[in-house]
């Protein structure tokens, strides 16, 4: 049986300290995020890299809080969209930096990694904040609402 | 764990002496007459370093090599050790290693000599890699013969210049594979795959790319992926990547992908070991080592395998290692190795028996 296989990259964008954000613009959207992942592929791979990734690429879920974006992609072609996803340096003008987090054939492992990741950055912000129960009933409220979002993506 | 090899250091230092581009441009300090016998760094390049290792530490990278970079020759009366300094102003890190790394760009007017020599090696001993970048096909020529031979100079990283629009030089691929014989690694710098500035005087933007893809790719066909690690030379911080994406596009050279994640991980830890040797005599970095065996009476299990022994072909032992087996006579020790070895000499005491008993 010919089964058609995915990868799925679970890709953090740092945002570049550089630019002080002073104005806080409006968050991302998945949707921008794929345009500029094409616009990375395209002008790095061409045309024949696009056609070779884009019938399965997407983008599935992106969190502007922890800035963590899950992208499929089909196994076969996931190493150029994968480079793509590296050679990225802009999205919708901003400097991010990429950084793939985990990679893995099914859903449920990169969904694991989501929230395990979550949990790490509230970890983080918690610790460099060290304040007490206030802070955490909204850490808590995130971290309950992203996971039943990650949970809730499909294939 | 990761290896960073390269990450740029600029140093906030004086026009006359040659040093380094920098590509960050703010807090550098006003231009002086004289220069000064000490470098100091001010809390704005501080905090910028620390961040920049901080991103580092969050990618995943645990070892770095703090890179100060002289165009064209070591001065020794005017050359300063900018690391030194730097590295008691950085704050401990508890996972975290750090090198010390000096890269001499070398251009046609270093063909006659650019100070790697054995009068200044005490200049050169304050660091722990040294790396040359050659950017014709003498001072190639010169760095991969010469300067990659084990000694207290030794230069174990030849950086390639990836972003000229043509490299300057063919890489002959006799010179690529004694150099890689004698322990030099040839170093690939991911930055000019990002648009950065690579140091070697090439292209920004999207040009570098396009030059990058084809030195790199040109780079791991001659040295068929064995003697290759991967760095950063990044100046600006959003360049940075974590080292499994790089190793992805090291596959995209078609390199395979074990071998991809060996230029950032085995390779370069060897070539830091391999670096300490530089203060050791002719790069032999373990003592030999002298196995005495144990005596024993000869049993009939001995001479039974010692007729086996006799229809083996004798193995190629470093008798060099064990000096006295020889004395050691007809004793067969119990450890396997040594039976080849006696195996031989049996043969001969037993011709030696046979021309008695024929005598």
């Amino acid at each position: 049986m010919v089964r058609f296989k995915n990868r799925w990259l679970l890709v953090e964008f740092i945002p570049s300290a550089q630019i002080v954000p002073s104005r806080e613009p409006e968050p991302l959207t998945s949707r921008q995020i794929y345009s500029a992942l094409k616009e990375s592929v395209v002008s790095n791979f061409g045309d024949t890299g696009w056609g070779a990734v884009g019938f399965s690429l997407t983008v599935k879920y992106y969190s502007p809080m922890t800035n963590i974006c899950i992208i499929r992609v089909g196994r076969d072609q996931h190493r150029i969209a994968w480079g793509a996803v590296t050679l990225l340096d802009a999205i919708e003008g901003r400097k991010v930096i990429p950084n793939v987090v985990h990679i893995s054939g099914t859903i449920k492992h990169t969904q694991l990694a989501a929230i395990e990741h979550n949990r790490v950055v509230v970890a983080r912000y918690r610790a460099s904040v060290k304040q007490a129960a206030a802070s955490q009933d909204s850490y808590e409220q995130f971290l309950n609402t992203s996971t039943r979002e990650i949970e809730a993506l499909q294939d | 764990m990761f290896f960073d090899l390269n990450v740029p250091v600029s140093s906030p230092s004086l026009p006359q002496s040659s040093q380094s581009q920098s590509k960050k441009a703010k807090g550098k300090q006003p231009a002086s007459t004289q220069p000064t016998p000490t470098v100091t760094y001010t809390p704005a390049q501080i905090t910028s370093i620390e961040s920049r290792i901080d991103l580092l530490v969050h990618l995943g990278y645990s070892v770095f090599a703090l890179n100060q970079t002289v165009q064209r020759k070591v001065e020794p009366k005017t050359h300063i050790n900018t690391l030194d300094p730097l590295l008691s102003l950085l704050k401990k890190r508890s996972g975290a290693v750090f090198l010390k790394r000096l890269t001499i760009i070398l251009d046609e007017e270093s063909e006659k000599g650019f100070g790697l020599t054995s009068s200044n090696a005490s200049l050169f001993n304050a660091y722990d890699l040294i790396a040359l970048t050659p950017t014709t096909s003498s001072t190639f020529s010169s760095a991969c013969l010469t300067h990659s031979v084990p000694s207290p100079l030794t230069a174990h990283i030849i950086s390639i210049p990836l972003t000229l629009p043509r490299l300057p030089f063919y890489l002959k691929h006799t010179l690529v594979r004694t150099a890689i014989k004698n322990g030099a690694v040839f170093e690939i710098n991911y930055v000019g795959a990002m648009g950065g500035d690579d140091g070697g005087g090439g292209e920004v933007g999207v040009g570098a790319k396009k030059n990058w893809w084809a030195a790199a790719r040109e780079i791991v066909r001659v040295t068929k992926g064995k003697g290759i690690i991967v760095s950063g030379g990044v100046g600006n911080e959003t360049d940075l990547r974590s080292p499994k994406d790089i190793g992805n596009l090291i596959t995209l050279l078609d390199l395979p992908q074990g071998a991809a994640r060996h230029t950032s991980t085995s390779t370069p830890k060897s070539l830091v070991l391999r670096a300490q040797t530089r203060k050791t005599y002719r790069a032999v970095l373990s003592e030999p080592r002298l196995v005495i065996p144990a005596p024993s009476l000869p049993d009939p299990a001995a001479i039974a395998e010692d007729t086996m022994a006799d229809t083996e072909m004798p193995t190629d032992q470093p008798t060099s290692v064990r000096p006295l087996d020889s004395e050691a006579g007809p004793s067969q020790s119990v450890a396997e190795k040594n039976e080849d070895a006696s195996g031989r000499k049996k043969k001969r005491k037993k011709k030696n028996k046979d021309s008695g008993d024929g005598a």
